[in-house]
């Protein structure tokens, strides 16, 4: 009857002891992921926070028959912003355009190719093509500045 | 006193036997538990690193005639998929049909990352748009509000 009793007890304290194992390393594995994640969360809203944009000018100008916008944005926050994530729409009275293919020429503070946007510096790109009354900067944090365009 | 031994050994099979269905059954049981722990944690982790912003500009129509044109940024730290089924939309507080939506990503690759954008054009096959139109996308939990006015 006493091994009875020690066997069975000891076959359900080893199922205990697998089973905490399998729900412990479950848990911590979800805990840490969910951790992770808003530690990320917290960190891209402090960027939010410390991010701010002023689309200093959006100049119309006309040259050989190609309408082209010169706009000049200034990153007035304290984080370093990304050139590439960095995006630019055209608005009509009617439609808003989203435009691609000025990065290539893009400079920060005169310099070209680079994808570091600091606090401080101006970004300065053309938007060719279509006719436009408003430009749009978006960062990648989702923080945005707009203007009317101006000149002729 | 053979037949003692005897029904001592039947006991104790039994009692092993038992013992081994309900430690069975218990890890088992734990094991399915850890699983659904482990799926949420994943789930809930997704759903706070998931962020989109509606960069349209709302001083502009957003609306042609026949369907509204967004342009969404993925601003979080997860990669979503650009499909459909991903993006769920309301206009003026009605649910906009999956086959009623279509989604460009204005990037290269198959996956919406991180400072993506993506274009959602909505047929206006469902709803009605007059005056002050209210757009909302819900993406991973989610929500994000567009307004404008035709």
């Amino acid at each position: 009857m006493g091994f009875s009793v020690s066997g069975s007890a000891a076959i359900i304290f080893a199922a205990m002891f697998i089973a905490f194992g399998m729900w412990h390393s479950a848990a911590t594995d979800g805990f840490e992921r969910v951790t992770d994640a808003q530690d990320a969360h917290a960190d891209s809203a402090l960027d939010r926070q410390n991010t701010d944009i002023v689309v200093e000018s959006a100049v119309k100008d006309l040259d050989a028959g190609i309408t082209e916008f010169r706009v000049r944005v200034n990153n007035t926050g304290s984080t370093a912003l990304s050139v590439e994530e960095t995006d630019a729409l055209v608005s009509t009275d009617t439609r808003g355009e989203y435009r691609d293919g000025w990065r290539a020429d893009a400079t920060v503070a005169g310099t070209p190719g680079t994808d570091l946007w600091l606090p401080g510096e101006q970004l300065v790109f053309n938007l060719t093509g279509n006719t436009g009354d408003r430009v749009k900067v978006v960062t990648e944090h989702g923080v945005a500045d707009s203007a009317e365009v101006t000149g002729t | 006193m053979a037949s003692v031994s005897v029904s001592h050994m039947i006991l104790f099979i039994a009692s092993m036997l038992i013992a081994a269905s309900v430690a069975g059954v218990f890890t088992e049981t734990v094991g399915q538990l850890s699983s659904a722990i482990d799926d949420q944690g994943l789930q809930v982790s997704e759903d706070v690193r998931t962020d989109v912003e509606i960069i349209s500009d709302g001083s502009v129509d957003a609306y042609n005639g026949s369907y509204i044109r967004l342009h969404v940024k993925n601003t979080g730290s997860e990669s979503l998929v650009p499909v459909t089924d991903e993006i769920n939309l309301f206009v003026d507080g009605r649910f906009v049909p999956a086959g009623d939506v279509s989604v460009t990503l204005l990037s290269d690759g198959d996956l919406w990352r991180p400072g993506d954008v993506v274009r959602v054009d909505v047929d206006d096959d469902t709803f009605t748009i007059d005056g002050d139109v209210r757009v909302k996308l819900v993406v991973n939990g989610d929500e994000e509000v567009f307004e404008f006015r035709t």
